[in-house]
């Protein structure tokens, strides 16, 4: 589970690129969210807002991108491995991820002492990934359903009316920036607890055996 | 222009000390209110002529404060639009009129019974002890209410409380209040409902839908509705428990304070109020940070402002509490806090979004160091890290119990 090998074959240029805008927009969205939130310095407001929105679209086209490209650029099928398969099939479960769900939860949880085993992502990852793409775009929804030149289309305002008020949507919004926050924490953690090979190739595609 | 708005009405207008030329500018204002031309201030002057001699109406006070009252009546001097209101032949108006006892009890049977006039109706609808909360010599709110908006043209609901309860009806609402539209909605009684946000209501938007009716709508609920811009809002209703939708004029909710605000260049710039009696607050900054509600408010009071068009709460320096919005008190308290403090059930009182928010990320970063180190304890962190099984434990489960059959 972390002694393998790290290869080019797992992220291939393309997703080091996508990974890195996720990173970078996401960085820029909670900063200018946490701003628009509560503007903690003066003179950045306009900025901030520019900013939040432009890393959003940003973050979405990239999104939209991520997932078509899964259809179509090729990754390896298994940690450590150079052998390759479209994307998608090593993104969502597969045969290898099947009855591991409880297996890996009780394995973080100091419940067994092997590592279990899985495919390019383990069962938990795969949720927490999967997750991500839904999330997104529901944090796109409540965003547009309290930014100004949207917020009136029948598309949004029936969110709004719907969750009791564009108050609640600002708070709904608030929270599900810190549901990203948290899953960054423990994305950042799990991948790096071992060591440090897979921030190596995901940020600076170095291989390391 | 003009020449054909004169009579009854200029000699009124006279006696209170109001030129032909204030009452022609004020109706050019109302016409700017109602989406139309300068040039159909002649025909307002002339409908609202006309519908001095006609249009009868009632002013009902339900569970209010009579706040509103006092925001339509700011007569410091003569006021073109008291007068007009005045013309309506405002049959009952219990604040303000001279009739009383069984005198007053008359005008209200006999208007109800004449049918043809416009109601306005001003505060909650207090259903509470079976309508026993709000009683006017010996007669249930609830029932006059009812019977005065059955035989009603239209109904005109001014202010928050009115529209949905406002603060009668903010958390734990003993008096059980709620709005007029949820109310009839309940009784089945279908007559047009009108909506006027803010507490207290802007008069100003009174008087537009008061002119919008001489002007459109031919004595018929349904042309009024018909030519009328109306925008609907839904919302549940907590008391009745069902899905009310509101209709409000499209000139009053079709923006946000926001994005009319006066001090918008400072929220843009980034020029913020951090405290009161700062330099920052005396610079006229924006009041954002002091809790403004004003960016999901959908009101325009920055463009109609108050008595007369002088000032309004934000240019006076006072953060929008969002007394436009619907379930305003519950939904926009703290007043001074970004986010509205939620509830965490019944007597366990209020916390702010960002408490939640630092406890969970908190909880979060605490757990994860914890983990961490207990992968190091459990001696996983290394170079190979922990072994990895050989087999599923589901499949060696399985073999040892023989495997497939």
């Amino acid at each position: 589970m972390a002694g393998h090998a790290h290869y080019r074959e797992a992220h291939p240029l393309v997703f080091v690129i996508t990974h890195w805008i996720n990173l970078i927009c996401m960085i820029m969205l909670a900063f200018s969210g946490f701003y628009i939130h509560y503007p903690f310095f003066g003179g950045f407001m306009g900025v901030a807002r520019g900013m939040h929105f432009v890393a959003m679209y940003v973050i979405i086209i990239n999104l939209t991108f991520r997932i078509i490209a899964a259809f179509f650029v090729k990754t390896a099928t298994d940690l450590g491995s150079r052998q390759v398969d479209t994307d998608i099939k090593n993104w969502l479960p597969q045969e290898k991820n099947k009855h591991q769900f409880f297996e890996t939860v009780k394995y973080y949880l100091f419940m067994r002492k092997e590592a279990v085993i899985s495919a390019k992502y383990g069962s938990l990852q795969k949720i927490a990934y999967l997750a991500t793409i839904p999330l997104t775009y529901l944090m796109a929804y409540t965003g547009f359903a309290i930014y100004g030149p949207t917020m009136t289309w029948g598309l949004f305002s029936g969110g709004v009316e719907m969750v009791g008020g564009p108050m609640n949507m600002r708070i709904i919004h608030y929270f599900m920036m810190w549901v990203f926050i948290v899953f960054t924490m423990i994305h950042a953690y799990l991948a790096n607890i071992y060591n440090f090979k897979p921030s190596k190739i995901i940020f600076a595609w170095k291989e390391s055996e | 222009m003009a020449q054909e708005a004169h009579g009854a009405i200029y000699d009124l207008l006279a006696v209170r000390g109001v030129s032909r030329r204030d009452f022609l500018k004020y109706c050019s204002y109302v016409a700017a209110m109602l989406g139309l031309s300068e040039a159909a201030a002649p025909a307002i002057a002339a409908a609202v002529e006309k519908g001095s001699k006609l249009k009868p109406a009632l002013w009902l006070n339900g569970g209010s404060c009579t706040g509103c009252t006092e925001s339509m009546a700011q007569v410091d001097s003569p006021d073109v639009a008291t007068i007009v209101l005045e013309l309506l032949s405002l049959n009952y108006f219990e604040t303000v009129m001279a009739a009383a006892g069984e005198h007053a009890e008359k005008n209200i049977k006999d208007t109800i019974a004449a049918g043809g006039y416009l109601l306005i109706y001003e505060g909650s609808v207090m259903t509470g002890e079976d309508g026993n909360t709000l009683l006017v010599n010996g007669h249930k709110g609830t029932d006059i209410l009812k019977e005065a908006a059955e035989s009603a043209d239209a109904i005109i609901a001014v202010g928050a409380c009115a529209v949905d309860g406002g603060w009668v009806a903010a958390h734990p609402n003993p008096a059980e209040a709620t709005g007029v539209q949820a109310f009839l909605d309940v009784e089945g009684v279908k007559t047009p409902v009108v909506n006027i946000p803010c507490c207290p209501m802007n008069p100003e938007w009174v008087v537009a839908m008061v002119v919008q009716w001489l002007l459109v709508a031919e004595d018929d609920p349904a042309t009024f509705l018909a030519k009328t811009e109306l925008l609907g809002k839904t919302y549940a209703d907590r008391l009745t428990g069902r899905d009310v939708t509101l209709l409000y004029p499209k000139y009053v909710v079709g923006s946000t304070i926001h994005d009319n605000c006066p001090r918008r260049g400072h929220f843009e710039n980034g020029d913020f109020v951090t405290e009161f009696g700062s330099e920052e607050e005396a610079m006229g900054y924006c009041l954002y940070k002091m809790g403004c509600k004003g960016p999901q408010t959908f009101t325009q009071c920055p463009i109609t402002r108050w008595n007369r068009s002088v000032s309004w709460c934000v240019q006076s320096g006072a953060p929008c509490i969002g007394c436009g919005a619907i379930s305003w008190v519950d939904n926009n308290t703290p007043f001074f806090k970004r986010l509205s403090s939620m509830q965490m059930g019944d007597g366990l009182g209020y916390v702010q979004p960002g408490s939640v928010a630092a406890v969970v990320g908190g909880v979060a970063a605490a757990a994860l160091v914890a983990h961490g180190l207990g992968m190091k304890a459990a001696g996983r962190i290394g170079p190979d890290g922990p072994p990895t099984e050989t087999a599923k434990k589901h499949d060696r489960k399985r073999q040892a119990k023989g495997g497939d059959k």
